[in-house]
């Protein structure tokens, strides 16, 4: 038999590749870009260390303020209606139906495009002169003139919430589903038995078995939408006036401009609130009981 | 009506709400690129059915197109054959071997895949200047097999713990080394779910977009969603009927895969999310 010391290096060796590729491509490029944010490293300058000197400067930036309070907003009002979507839309699909199938693989197609195409197409929808939100509107009477989606404030953010909705949903109503299913049927004809209305047998075992996976979608979709890029970049780029400029999106812009160092300052600042949330998200993981 | 009844109408409702909600875009989409007049819903206009959109696009040398799909496909292919690779040997050994802190592997993996991509970005960029890999192939297949290595481990890890460990066992004493038995003995047990967890590895490399929007300039390495992103016509005016063509074209794969996979691509992103 081989000894435990020569197994371990074995079974080092099967993970080495694994861990190389993470470590040199993900965690050396985010420690990377933290210590960047501690340096004054704009393209054409010298590199130049200032402490939290761009920390600082975040503080005092209007900017950065407003893309925190969109980035929270958004969150605060997209999460939730995808979740809640989600159950209604996972309840239907764990339904005997015909057509099972094709009507699961209609909900996963929007999920399963790029973001950026998504965004293409709900850009043409929100277009102001012929775009099908106007039509629609104008076809039932709905408003009088027809809507500055993308050139508005509040247009601009409803467009975004409705176009992240209408993505992510499926993805939220997956992960609800297979909680469903394993809802066993017993349960729902016990209450059948105790004569529970349809309503009464959702809200006394569906929803309280399901509230496990509803609290995991929940965080998936909280870490997924803070660090929201794709969607806004291409739908409204940040506007009007930079109204919907997101936190990574504001990010990015430094990057863009040449401005390493503040770019990353705020990088870190959205990485510090996603590894909260997902320590959050690897405690309440079951891991341990279920594989190892 | 009994209630019964009242439900499963409530459920056909539901049914085919869902599915409009999840489709209408698309058939927005599809109508647009297949019209003369991208502004055919405004009254009085004609719709004039065309395949221009498509020809343009498919043809034009300007447009770059077909650049960016092979792009797309092949940079998202090797991406998922190699992080399903590596993240089968890794697989392997987290349910068969004592991997020392293993549960602390898990986790930090699991933890590695919610980084937001902007906190990193930069950094890759930077390295890949220095590199020369700016605008290749391997400044995007590297990444995106790291970004995709904690899907693909999770997924193929709750895979794996159902292949029976006698296997192995038969495999040992047959003199195979364990290497050997990962190939001959895991991967054609768990092949359906290797399969799964590949198909997703390549829709999250297909589907990324910041890495790939700065680390390429032109269309040597751009992928398909940036290219669709930055499409813009040559005279100012937005040339939607092409770009709906060529969202329409991106689509067209992409409904036939889910729809051919829907139950594995279901299977897998539970297996990844709720498992998790």
């Amino acid at each position: 038999m081989p000894t435990i010391e020569k197994e371990q290096w074995k079974a080092l060796g099967f993970v080495a590749p694994l861990l190389l590729f993470v470590v040199l491509l993900v965690l050396v490029p985010v420690l990377g870009t933290l210590a960047d944010s501690f340096f004054r490293d704009v393209t054409y300058l010298p590199k130049k260390f200032i402490g939290l000197g761009n920390f600082e400067q975040l503080l005092r930036d209007r900017g950065f303020w407003r893309a925190t309070r969109f980035t929270c907003l958004f969150v605060v009002v997209s999460v939730p209606l995808e979740v809640l979507l989600g159950i209604l839309i996972a309840l239907i699909l764990n339904e005997r139906l015909p057509l099972r199938g094709a009507i699961r693989a209609c909900v996963l197609i929007p999920w399963a495009i790029p973001a950026a195409v998504s965004g293409r197409i709900f850009e043409l929808v929100y277009n102001y002169s012929f775009g099908a939100a106007n039509y629609l509107f104008r076809v039932l009477h709905l408003t009088e003139g027809p809507i500055n989606w993308l050139g508005s404030e509040a247009g601009a953010f409803f467009a975004l919430v409705v176009a992240d909705t209408w993505k992510t949903t499926p993805f939220a109503a997956i992960i609800l589903l297979a909680g469903l299913s394993s809802i066993s049927e017993d349960l729902y004809a016990q209450a059948k038995i105790d004569r529970a209305s349809l309503i009464q047998r959702f809200w006394r075992v569906t929803l309280p078995l399901l509230k496990p996976v509803v609290v995991v979608t929940l965080l998936f979709r909280t870490i997924d939408a803070l660090r929201v890029f794709d969607l806004i970049f291409v739908l409204t780029g940040g506007g009007p006036g930079g109204a919907t400029t997101s936190l990574s999106l504001f990010g990015y812009d430094y990057f863009s401009a040449g401005d390493f160092g503040y770019g990353s300052a705020a990088s870190v600042v959205i990485f510090l609130l996603a590894f909260g949330l997902s320590i959050t998200y690897v405690k309440l993981a079951r891991f341990e009981r279920e594989v190892v | 009506m009994t209630e019964e009844q009242s439900k499963s109408i409530l459920v056909a409702l539901g049914a085919v709400l869902t599915v409009v909600f999840c489709l209408s875009p698309f058939f927005y989409m599809a109508l647009t690129s297949l019209s003369r007049h991208p502004d055919f819903l405004l009254p009085d206009k004609p719709f004039g059915i065309t395949f221009s959109n498509f020809l343009s696009v498919i043809c034009s040398d300007s447009v770059h197109f077909m650049a960016f799909l092979r792009n797309s496909l092949i940079i998202s292919a090797a991406s998922a054959v190699i992080s399903v690779l590596i993240a089968s040997l890794a697989a392997y050994a987290v349910t068969r071997l004592p991997v020392p802190g293993k549960i602390f592997l898990m986790f930090l993996i699991l933890s590695v895949s919610m980084f937001p991509p902007v906190s990193l970005v930069s950094y890759l960029f930077k390295l890949m200047s220095v590199l020369g890999w700016v605008n290749t192939y391997q400044a995007l297949v590297f990444p995106y097999t790291a970004w995709t290595l904690p899907l693909s481990l999770w997924i193929l890890v709750s895979y794996f713990a159902q292949v029976p460990r006698d296997l192995d066992k038969a495999g040992l004493i047959d003199g195979c080394s364990r290497l050997q038995i990962l190939i001959k003995v895991i991967f054609p047990v768990a092949a359906p779910g290797i399969f799964s967890t590949m198909l997703l590895a390549f829709i999250f490399a297909f589907n990324e977009f910041l890495f790939a929007l700065m680390l390429t300039t032109d269309h040597s390495a751009r992928t398909i969603p940036v290219g669709i992103a930055l499409f813009e016509g040559l005279h100012g005016q937005i040339p939607w009927g092409e770009i709906m063509a060529a969202a329409t074209i991106t689509t067209i794969p992409v409904v036939i895969l889910t729809l051919v996979f829907q139950r594995r691509i279901i299977q897998g992103l539970t297996r990844g999310a709720v498992k998790g």
